[in-house]
């Protein structure tokens, strides 16, 4: 029903008992789901979103285990259990095989879905908030070919032309190139797309899609001079896939994506007022610059740290904070968090899908989240048309 | 008080305002009045700090540059001219905006006031503007004139207490009644002059020199980026300032005294 006619069907309805109007006044006696109901009816979304964040933490738990338990080969759970309760050591409960198959492959795995997951949704999120409208994403207004071309120039010239550096920063290299393409990328649309505070959807499109070109004709530039061994690292990569995960892969991703997730919450008034545009943001007392700059910095830091180690996962971060909007409204002081929960999940997934959807073989993620992901967009751009500003 | 002290302002290379000197006092409903393209927006604009101008402007005996957005936010609200949209934020949560990120509902250290305050004073800015029953609509969804309103209320709410700490707060606001009708014109209007009354202040852009002559205590008079009247309606709107700011001559009437019978020739049925 329409919130609207919610209101009016309340008023006009047959008043029943005085004795029971009195009881149903005040919102704390109502059950919780009818209390929801009522405060949905009155435009207010917060008790529905922060019990749907509550749902998402145990559904993200739940995935994450079993995510660690299915896979191609059936490392026995019972085992795995019983090490973790503290009844038995690792060495008794877990073969060798089965402890390295959970503790060194599908671990980090699941870990490193839920980080990639949750810095792709959540940098869509910010993204959209940034750019006011709800086809940004760093997926297709070419952030990510940005982060793939830092993480190639890497791969490629890494050892060769930035020798010195590269040995300086070890581990956080692959993230680091991939954080400035994203930046560079992000600025450049930004500054192409927005102008006198008013962001123009077409452009911001058209201007991510050159961008994408203009970094993908660079990455095939550095793929035709590249050696062997240079060409498979980037075919594994450029796949989008969570397979080459490892705890040393997470090392160097996760400080950035935890970072970036943890200043987010912190723009998420901001952003809800940029709603109402830059002007207006202001007035209500929004450092609107500062805002900006910061989500623009947390956006690419995410987005590189997540291309970095998984490739190009396309989609999550337009998918994600979508469903939410229609489940619990657009503040962002929740659908940042709900982003973050509902995107990890939403790789772990994906992931289980494909590993086991083909065995022993598995599909890239990237094959996957296409998939679900592109139609998905379609139909939001037949929904929302008018609503957009398209 | 707001006061523009010698403001110019240029967009590019254009000069858009010109030497603009004008005082808006607590108390009173200031309108600026002028043709299109006279200057009225962008003089908002820098009262409201949010271009960059030569001169300055004072609120209070502060200058508004020296102060943070959230200290302006806390003086002074401002209704924009339509603003649209692209995500499906319901009434309540537009109007709340206002409140949480203004300083009506924070105490002292910074930290919101109780839930109760905020569901309190966003119904009743939403019932000022004559939207009570409207706290769960999609924004997006509603007429222009209702989402004028809404907008009014989520300003009204950022600076709800019309004076604060001592300090009287400002409305700004660019064609409040643009999109409404006659009936809300006046609702609109009328809290304006109730704001004022309790001792906050209002700007307020005006194209309908009838309302304004009913309303205003103060009017500015802009043309070509300058300042070229300001004082109260009876000595601004004269049938020569008329002719010359709007370059249209029309006579200035005002009623007979009380009591004698005045006939107008538009009534005359042919």
């Amino acid at each position: 029903m329409h919130p609207s006619n919610a209101v009016t069907g309340d008023i006009m309805a047959p008043d029943p008992q005085p004795s029971q109007r009195q009881q149903t006044a005040p919102a704390r006696r109502l059950s919780p789901l009818a209390g929801i109901r009522a405060d949905w009816a009155a435009g207010d979304r917060s008790r529905l979103a922060r019990l749907l964040i509550v749902a998402l933490v145990g559904i993200t738990i739940l995935a994450f285990g079993a995510s660690v338990m299915t896979g191609a080969a059936d490392a026995s759970i019972s085992n795995l259990l019983r090490w973790l309760t503290g009844t038995e050591t690792a060495e008794a409960a877990l073969s060798l095989r089965d402890r390295i198959i959970i503790l060194d492959i599908r671990l980090p795995r699941a870990v490193l879905g839920l980080l990639v997951g949750a810095a792709l949704a959540v940098s869509g999120a910010v993204m959209q908030g940034l750019f006011r409208n709800p086809l940004a994403d760093p997926g297709l207004v070419g952030v990510s070919a940005g982060a793939g071309l830092g993480a190639v120039l890497t791969i490629v010239l890494g050892a060769s032309v930035f020798g010195p550096l590269f040995a300086l920063v070890g581990i956080y290299a692959l993230p680091v190139a991939a954080f400035l393409g994203a930046l560079l990328t992000t600025f450049l649309l930004y500054r192409i797309a927005t102008r006198g505070g008013q962001t123009s959807v077409a452009t911001m499109l058209l201007a991510g899609v050159a961008l994408a070109a203009l970094a993908g004709a660079v990455t095939g530039v550095l793929i035709f001079v590249a050696d062997d061994k240079q060409l498979r690292d980037l075919t594994f990569w450029g796949l989008g896939s969570l397979a080459g995960a490892s705890w040393a892969k997470i090392a160097g991703a996760a400080p950035i994506i935890l970072l970036s997730l943890a200043v987010v919450p912190f723009l998420a008034r901001g952003l809800n007022a940029l709603t109402l545009g830059e002007a207006a943001a202001f007035h209500m007392g929004v450092p609107v610059q500062r805002l900006k700059t910061v989500a623009v910095v947390t956006v690419a830091a995410s987005t590189g740290a997540a291309v970095a180690v998984s490739g190009g996962i396309g989609f999550v971060g337009i998918v994600v904070p979508h469903v939410l909007r229609l489940l619990i409204g657009p503040d962002n002081r929740y659908l940042l968090p709900a982003s973050a929960l509902l995107g990890g999940t939403l790789l772990i997934v994906a992931d289980m899908v494909a590993r086991t959807i083909v065995p022993p073989a598995e599909l890239p993620i990237g094959i996957i989240t296409a998939f679900a992901g592109a139609p998905f967009f379609l139909w939001i751009l037949l929904r929302g048309r008018t609503q957009m500003g398209l | 008080m707001i006061e523009a002290l010698n403001v110019h302002v240029r967009l590019g290379s254009k000069a858009v305002l010109h030497d603009v000197c004008l005082t808006a006092r607590a108390g009173e409903l200031t309108a600026i009045v002028g043709p299109n393209g006279s200057g009225k927006t962008t003089t908002m604009k820098a009262l409201a700090g949010e271009i960059a101008c030569d001169g300055r402007v004072l609120i209070g005996d502060d200058d508004i540059r020296s102060l943070k957005p959230w200290q302006l936010a806390t003086r002074r609200a401002v209704l924009p001219q339509a603003s649209i949209i692209s995500f499906p934020f319901t009434v309540r949560e537009i109007v709340r905006m206002g409140l949480t990120v203004g300083a009506s509902t924070t105490r002292a250290n910074g930290m919101p006031a109780d839930p109760g305050l905020v569901d309190r004073i966003t119904q009743d800015a939403l019932e000022a503007v004559d939207l009570g029953g409207f706290a769960g609509r999609f924004y997006q969804e509603l007429s222009g004139g209702e989402q004028q309103r809404v907008q009014l209320a989520r300003a009204l709410s950022q600076i709800w207490e019309p004076v604060r700490d001592g300090r009287p707060a400002f409305l700004l606001l660019d064609e409040p009644v643009s999109s409404l009708d006659i009936r809300h014109q006046l609702t609109i209007m009328r809290l304006a002059a109730d704001y004022c009354r309790r001792g906050g202040g209002v700007v307020a852009i005006m194209h309908d020199l009838n309302l304004t002559a009913m309303f205003a205590d103060h009017i500015v008079m802009m043309k070509d980026g300058r300042v070229v009247e300001a004082g109260p309606p009876v000595s601004v709107l004269t049938d020569e300032m008329v002719e010359t700011v709007f370059g249209c001559p029309m006579r200035v009437s005002a009623l007979p005294p009380a009591g004698i019978p005045f006939v107008l020739p538009q009534t005359a049925i042919l």
